[in-house]
């Protein structure tokens, strides 16, 4: 296995999605390849690190003009519900 | 002027909330916001890579959420539904905004330029260390460079993870080409996030 063919290969690697075979040839490879192996670590904190962001949320001093603009538009909203109720009774209507 | 201002308290849980949203209880959206938006609003941001549109996707979601309540089954949780929601909302912003260049419309392949130039090893050990504020900005900037058209799957992918067969309903793609883009996604990303790495 090529260096290139290892990066090819390399999310499949890491999503457990690769045949038994394949990844002896990818073990092969970083055992003996420097680069290859510090590609494919950096590559498997990157997808730890965004994981764990994955459930932050925004902060608590952004959170409070945010919210209000929400709840004014919630409160100025088109009251489509009801449009709709209406609408579905006048097709029926006729 | 002052917040808007919500007692939590009113509803124990999900499901109490659920039936006060029901009942058309006026609190109870408010509070579905509250317990809500944060989450809903992180994950518009992360799809768009911008602030102002993201707020946009933010408040639509909700208002539909409300509005439509009765199509929720609640076979998933509130969370997840609203993530759905705001998922979906989201994307068609993204394809508003480049109608031409479909979320489709991508090389399948991995480009020469995008082979690995970084590489130093990184000493940052997600598994024991928190992001601090200045590698949160730089994660930030890193996905919001990415072309949508990548970014959309790492997102769902490696952010929400969500399965591969799920992101791939989710946008319209096949399966084969969501694990291409996630991968160059994946590739771009740690490229950029080494630049930063190696000098820390
Ligand atoms: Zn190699």
């Amino acid at each position: 296995m090529t260096c290139e063919e290892l990066i090819a290969h390399l999310s499949s690697y890491l999503d457990h999605e690769m045949d038994a075979a394949l990844v002896a040839e990818v073990q092969e490879h970083i055992a003996r390849c420097r680069n290859c192996r510090v590609v494919l670590d950096t590559t498997q904190r990157l997808i730890v690190l965004v994981h764990d962001e994955g459930r932050r949320v925004i902060p608590a001093s952004q959170r409070s003009a945010l919210f209000e603009r929400l709840q004014q538009a919630f409160l100025n909203r088109p009251q489509t519900l009801e449009n709709s109720n209406l609408r579905t009774a006048e097709d029926s209507a006729v | 002027m002052p917040g808007p201002t919500i007692d939590l308290t009113v509803y124990e849980n999900e499901e109490a909330l659920l039936a006060g949203l029901r009942r058309r209880d006026p609190d109870a959206c408010a509070c579905l916001i509250k317990r809500f938006a944060p989450l809903v609003y992180a994950q518009a941001i992360r799809l768009l890579g911008d602030a102002d549109e993201a707020e946009g996707v933010l408040q639509q979601t909700f208002i539909k959420a409300c509005d439509k309540l009765d199509t929720y089954e609640g076979r998933s949780g509130l969370g997840s539904w609203l993530y759905r929601i705001a998922t979906n909302e989201a994307l068609m912003h993204l394809r508003q905004r480049s109608p031409r260049v479909g979320l489709d419309d991508l090389a399948e392949t991995i480009q020469e330029d995008e082979m690995p130039q970084r590489l130093t090893p990184w000493t940052f050990d997600p598994t024991t260390a928190a992001l601090n504020s200045e590698l949160r900005a730089i994660l930030e900037q890193a996905l919001a460079a990415l072309p949508a058209t990548l970014r959309v799957v790492f997102v769902l992918r490696d952010i929400q993870g969500l399965s591969t067969e799920e992101t791939a309903v989710a946008l319209g793609l096949s399966e084969s080409a969501v694990k291409v883009r996630l991968h160059r996604a994946r590739l771009r990303l740690r490229e950029m996030l080494a630049a930063y790495m190696q000098e820390h």
